[in-house]
């Protein structure tokens, strides 16, 4: 059986500075998976080099068998100076991403700020167009799984609570139809109200057998929700931890940083 | 001071003249607010525009009628406007220069355009007929119908461009890659065709424009540079808030430039244009209806 996404010694960054190297990671179908691990340490950049906003430096990106990025270019030095599009192509699109079914939802996404959550709702399915799969998704589950964006369906996503516009933009990712969905730090900066309502949200996303790659700070919510959870640390996975390992919160900060203080 | 009659006439003939800038600076505005850069050549595409309206319909030419010579037109500008930006702007777009980058490339554009409508049709002055003739009688002034046909027509397209931008999904997804284009992107958007998208709406729009100036005044290779002084007034003067703020923004220079013409003469409207613009950015720097935030 294929595995649902595999990286191959995957590298990369913010040229010149290469923020990770050599990551290894296969998830299974139907498998969610947990990332934690102390901020710039380039957990964020990693997701951005798997949906293609960020070209990797090296390694591969397999999707459903299916590898999403091209071979590094030969010799591309060479063609440093040349900038139309047929000579350096791109090594990754983004869009072809998306489109095979692997939706990142981007950490604090400010998404369309003078768009309504209806048109923004309205755009998601475009590329969905033409995917097959088991999690068909319409705007009366999306509803349901956040009555607040059925609340606020006229408002521009300016006027939205942070919350909220995290709200849509997960509702947006489920409406492509993901294969999988990465969310990044999908509770960061929100009200402990709010970050109840998303937790349970999502949830009942991983529920309905959608699988998820989660990035959080929050163990206790990870740990309920994922089978595996990944510790990323200095641009590497430091470990990786099975659901029934997961410590609690004290323990995992010391095993990245060694003994605790206290 | 002036009469009723006179009064009426010079800001009907102002209304006019707002709604041939509405056309070229929403045309103008499309690109700039989506893909963030500065089309210089829309001038050249408002004369390329009307020269084709020109080869169409003059009796000189292939004769076939106004309307024909605008359908043409309009569709073969915006073929034209997708292919200036597949090869004048798209190779650049990942550059971080792009803005500077693209200046350079859509001049170069308005070189190669008028260059090839010299060498095509010639520098001798042509002009079209206008749509509708005749006038009609308001009592106190004459209005001709092809005013009223240019308005009628410049209300339509606007309307039709509103429509799609708010209502069209692929109109949202276009002031959706205008808004975030890394969200876009992840959302699985095709943001280079919809870049070529709006190039191919403003050119359409521009070639539109052109056959009206082509009407009203006589047609020259260079006959786009004032026109697209005149469109970037207007857009800066009215910010690009919304799709609708370098409307408004064109009737008002278009009254204040008929009344300009009438008061202080044509040789000073332009000062008068450009004095009442930097007031006004001194006072509110996006613009008379902006937000900081572009957006379509």
């Amino acid at each position: 059986m294929t595995a649902l996404l595999e990286l191959r010694q995957l590298s990369g960054g913010y040229s010149p500075i290469q923020v990770f190297q050599n990551v290894d990671l296969v998830v299974g179908p139907g498998e969610t998976i947990g990332f934690f691990g102390p901020n710039g340490h380039g957990k964020t950049t990693l997701m951005k080099t798997i949906s293609g906003v960020l070209e990797p430096w090296s390694g591969d990106v397999i999707f459903e068998g299916r590898r999403m990025n091209r071979e590094a270019p030969r010799g591309s030095r060479r063609f440093r100076n040349f900038n139309y599009d047929a000579v350096t192509r791109r090594r990754m699109d983004p869009k072809e991403v998306a489109r095979a079914g692997l939706i990142h939802v981007a950490q604090g996404n400010l998404l369309f700020p003078e768009l309504t959550v209806d048109e923004v709702l309205s755009i998601a399915p475009m590329a969905a167009a033409g995917r097959d799969s088991g999690n068909r998704f319409g705007l009366a589950q999306v509803h349901a799984l956040f009555p607040r964006l059925a609340e606020r369906r006229a408002h521009k996503i300016r006027f939205l609570s942070g919350g909220e516009r995290q709200m849509v933009s997960i509702a947006a990712g489920l409406l492509t139809v993901p294969r999988l969905l990465i969310l990044d730090e999908p509770t960061l900066g929100l009200s402990p109200k709010l970050r109840k309502e998303l937790c349970q949200s999502i949830r009942a996303i991983r529920d309905m057998g959608v699988p998820l790659i989660v990035i959080d700070q929050d163990v206790a919510f990870l740990s309920a929700l994922i089978d595996r959870l990944y510790l990323f640390d200095h641009g590497r996975i430091a470990r990786a931890l099975p659901r029934a390992e997961i410590p609690d919160h004290g323990k995992l900060m010391s095993m990245l940083f060694g003994e605790s203080l206290t | 001071m002036m009469g009723l009659d006179t009064f009426l006439a010079v800001a009907s003939g102002g209304l006019v003249l707002g709604a041939l800038y509405a056309l070229m600076a929403a045309g103008l505005a499309a690109v700039w607010t989506t893909l963030g850069i500065f089309n210089f050549a829309h001038g050249a595409f408002i004369a390329l525009g009307a020269y084709i309206g020109w080869q169409i319909a003059d009796a000189q030419a292939a004769g076939l009628g106004l309307a024909l010579g605008v359908a043409v037109a309009v569709v073969v500008l915006f073929l034209a406007g997708v292919l200036f930006h597949l090869v004048l702007v798209r190779p650049f777009e990942r550059r971080p220069d792009i803005v500077t980058a693209s200046v350079i490339t859509t001049l170069a554009g308005t070189a190669i355009i008028e260059s090839a409508l010299n060498l095509i049709w010639g520098p001798r002055s042509k002009q079209l007929a206008r749509l509708g003739d005749g006038e009609i009688d308001l009592g106190l002034i004459r209005i001709p119908v092809a005013d009223l046909v240019l308005i009628a027509v410049v209300v339509a397209t606007l309307s039709g461009l509103g429509w799609f931008l708010r209502r069209s999904r692929t109109g949202r997804a276009m002031r959706a890659v205008s808004q975030n284009r890394e969200a876009a992107e992840l959302m699985g958007l095709d943001v280079p065709r919809l870049y070529a998208l709006a190039f191919g709406l403003s050119a359409a729009m521009a070639g539109l424009a052109g056959i009206f100036v082509g009407g009203l005044r006589f047609m020259a290779p260079t006959m786009g540079a004032d026109p697209l002084m005149k469109a970037l007034i207007v857009v800066i003067l009215g910010g690009i808030a919304r799709f609708t703020s370098p409307i408004y923004a064109a009737i008002l220079v278009g009254l204040v430039e008929s009344f300009a013409n009438y008061f202080v003469g044509l040789y000073w409207t332009p000062a008068v244009l450009f004095a009442i613009m930097i007031a006004v950015l001194i006072v509110k720097p996006s613009g008379l209806f902006g937000h900081h935030q572009r957006t379509l």
